[in-house]
């Protein structure tokens, strides 16, 4: 216990890096992932086969070899970019991939009638979307959203094996030191709990203010 | 630009690795599976507590990252003088973590079959239990073979993670490789190829198990 | 036949005594008193909510019920009063047993859709009564000759006719070599030219002796097959008899206006 105290400041640095990262992240994925699912639905068949082959590939190769591929591969093309940043943009385009499954899912969920509803008074393209899809869809899409948000959350922690100062990281230097891989770890583990934990709070009060009842 | 020769020369090493990955995600696929198996019969059981502690341990598991789960174990039991070895480490986290969310998987297959199933069961003089697993469970497997799939994928993926505990599998080999040979692109391709043909055959097994068990309906 | 039959001058196999049932206010069974003897099959016919599915499921113990003592061949199912004079269900096992006595064909057939046919019958040979596997097995192919379907053993319910399934169901019943069937509104949920070759299965069951509990909205069955027909409206049973004096003379006014109904083509 006195270990976690005393490194409390260090912890604290992690947990916000972690945070800032899972933060700007599910940003980034929930907006390509919008996208994605969108081309996937609506758009012409060689726009689609492009995002269909590129989320086998995130869908089907570790985050883990895709940061490393970035921590490795840039330096030398040349491109210098703040590891950080270069995490967050991994993590966020292999992360998009689920959130495109999670959109997809929600918009071919919205049954075929309320289409059909809109359509006859009159409505397409985005009128269509915006006015009767979409809001139907946002409310599928919430807990297989917050699913996805906690794996981003945890997902971020991969970023220690890339050298970044994230709270997992923090924890494997703190027990280097001091040589309490229960305490630093379980602590570490509680704090990833309550930040995911309350993310599954706010998706079962989603569920519970939005789902249908079947 | 891409040196054939190089991959071709450290294939051997590739397949060294490929071989420890496929026994860490066989090995920790099966103990998920039964892990999960028993999370939910707990979570169903009508005992007291049991359910409680079956819930509390899937939301830990759900809620913190395989990971640390990993560190945790590994320096965990190196400390407590009884050292496991980074492979057991991985493959006690995975299971655990992976059969956590098995149990939500199965938890819901199991409520998705009809409640008559049972009472067809019990009609016939089945006990509860019996109306369970020879009525209910079966079909329930059957209904959530894709997202089992699914979890299989991650799993299969989160293997990836015991190269920082020094195990020899896939990503260390290729990690080293690229060290030794600075050939970055080279490695990290033939790498995302090797994982992207394990996930797809696994994918492909799990639509033929699926297409051979399904409940013609 | 391989249906056991029942021992002639036997006592009643289903005595029903006071039986009552509520959901907090709203009785659903109110003091159902009945004897179905042996070899005999009643009809059990009225307006829907009126509780008749509801006393099927208590025969069987699917629904608990607050009041009154069910027998069959005069041993009470589902409670026991103990010493301290408190009503506690018996163990799950005696439930099973008993229910093993009984066969129950369902409105919605609910075949286990991941077996075939032949395993959906001989399951619970095997299962619950340890029949050898070719014994069980032989007998299935028997019940499922004849109800019609020999040539079916190896399909699956998916793809079978409703009536088809609910002949499986009838099979699958028997095949426990039960003392008694009960049959909840098993035509039900058929489409119109399937309900004749199900009600041919329970006619052709009847005439075997075997003793039934048959809730239907089939007049025409009530008529031809029943030695008795019960009218229940309410949660009681405000009539019974042999179908001629039910169906000619009702007298209440409630089965007056329900046969009305029936007669002028609504569901009732």
């Amino acid at each position: 216990m006195d270990v976690l105290i005393n490194n409390g400041w260090l912890l604290l640095r992690g947990a916000s890096l972690t945070l800032w990262m899972s933060a700007a992240s599910i940003g980034i994925a929930a907006t390509l992932g919008l996208a994605f699912a969108l081309v996937q639905v609506f758009a012409a068949w060689p726009l689609r086969a492009l995002v269909e082959v590129y989320l086998f590939v995130m869908r089907g190769v570790p985050l883990l070899v895709l940061l490393f591929g970035m921590y490795y591969a840039l330096p030398y093309a040349g491109m210098d970019i703040d590891p950080a940043t270069g995490g967050i943009l991994v993590i966020s385009l292999y992360f998009a991939a689920f959130m495109s499954e999670v959109f997809r899912g929600a918009i071919l969920a919205v049954p075929r009638v309320q289409w059909d509803a809109g359509r006859a008074l009159g409505m397409h393209g985005s009128a269509l979307m915006t006015n009767v899809v979409l809001p139907q869809a946002v409310r599928t899409a919430g807990p297989p959203f917050i699913n996805t948000c906690i794996m981003i959350v945890k997902g971020t922690s991969l970023v220690s094996i890339i050298g970044l100062w994230d709270l997992t990281q923090i924890g494997r230097q703190i027990v280097e030191r001091t040589l309490a891989p229960f305490s630093v770890f379980g602590g570490v583990a509680l704090i990833y709990f309550f930040i995911c934990f309350a993310l599954s709070l706010v998706g079962r009060h989603l569920e519970r203010r939005f789902g249908y009842v079947h | 630009m891409i040196d054939v020769n190089l991959i071709e020369r450290n294939l051997p090493l590739f397949f060294e690795g490929l071989k420890v990955t496929l026994l860490l995600s066989a090995l920790a696929f099966a103990c998920a599976l039964l892990v999960g198996l028993v999370l939910v019969l707990a979570r169903l059981a009508k005992v007291r507590l049991l359910p409680a502690a079956a819930a509390a341990f899937v939301e830990l598991m759900r809620n913190t990252p395989v990971l640390v789960q990993m560190y945790f174990i590994f320096f965990g039991s190196a400390v407590m003088g009884w050292p496991l070895t980074g492979f057991t480490a991985g493959l006690i986290a995975l299971a655990a973590q992976n059969g956590a969310y098995l149990c939500e998987i199965y938890r819901a297959g199991i409520g998705s079959v009809s409640r008559r199933q049972a009472e067809a069961g019990l009609a016939l003089g089945m006990l509860q239990r019996q109306a369970f697993f020879i009525v209910v469970l079966p079909q329930a497997l059957r209904k959530v073979i894709p997202p089992i799939a699914n979890q299989g994928v991650m799993l299969i993926k989160d293997t990836a993670l015991v190269s920082t505990l020094s195990v020899m599998e896939l990503m260390y080999q290729a990690r080293l490789i690229a060290d030794r040979t600075a050939a970055v692109y080279e490695v990290f391709f033939t790498l995302a190829l090797f994982y992207l043909a394990i996930t797809s055959a696994f994918t492909l097994a799990m639509r033929v198990l699926e297409w051979r068990l399904r409940v013609a309906e | 036949m391989s249906i056991d039959p029942p021992a002639a001058g036997a006592r009643p196999a289903i005595e029903i005594d006071g039986l009552s049932k509520w959901f907090g206010q709203h009785v659903v069974l109110d003091r159902v008193t009945t004897r179905i003897a042996s070899g005999e099959a009643v009809v059990v016919i009225g307006p829907s909510g009126s509780g008749k599915t509801t006393l099927l499921r208590c025969i069987n113990l699917l629904e608990e019920f607050q009041e009154g003592e069910i027998r069959i061949n005069g041993a009470p199912i589902g409670y026991a009063v103990g010493p301290d004079g408190q009503r506690r269900r018996k163990p799950e096992r005696e439930v099973a047993a008993m229910r093993a006595q009984l066969g129950m064909v369902f409105q919605s057939f609910n075949l286990f859709p991941h077996m075939s046919v032949l395993r959906n019958v001989c399951v619970a040979p095997i299962k619950i009564q340890g029949a050898r596997r070719d014994e069980a097995e032989a007998r299935a192919v028997e019940l499922l000759d004849r109800v019609g379907l020999k040539d079916k053993v190896d399909a699956f319910p998916a793809r079978l006719s409703g009536g088809q399934q609910q002949r499986v169901a009838i099979a699958r019943a028997l095949a426990m070599r039960p003392k008694a069937m009960l049959f909840d509104e098993a035509t039900s949920a058929l489409d119109p030219e399937l309900v004749g070759e199900v009600l041919a299965v329970m006619h052709q069951l009847a005439l075997d002796g075997m003793t039934m509990v048959v809730v239907t909205h089939e007049m025409q069955f009530a008529r031809e097959v029943a030695d008795r027909v019960v009218f229940m409206a309410e949660g009681r049973i405000l009539e019974e008899g042999p179908p001629e004096a039910l169906f000619e003379a009702p007298k209440s006014d409630r089965l007056q206006a329900f046969l009305k109904r029936t007669r002028a083509g609504y569901l009732p």
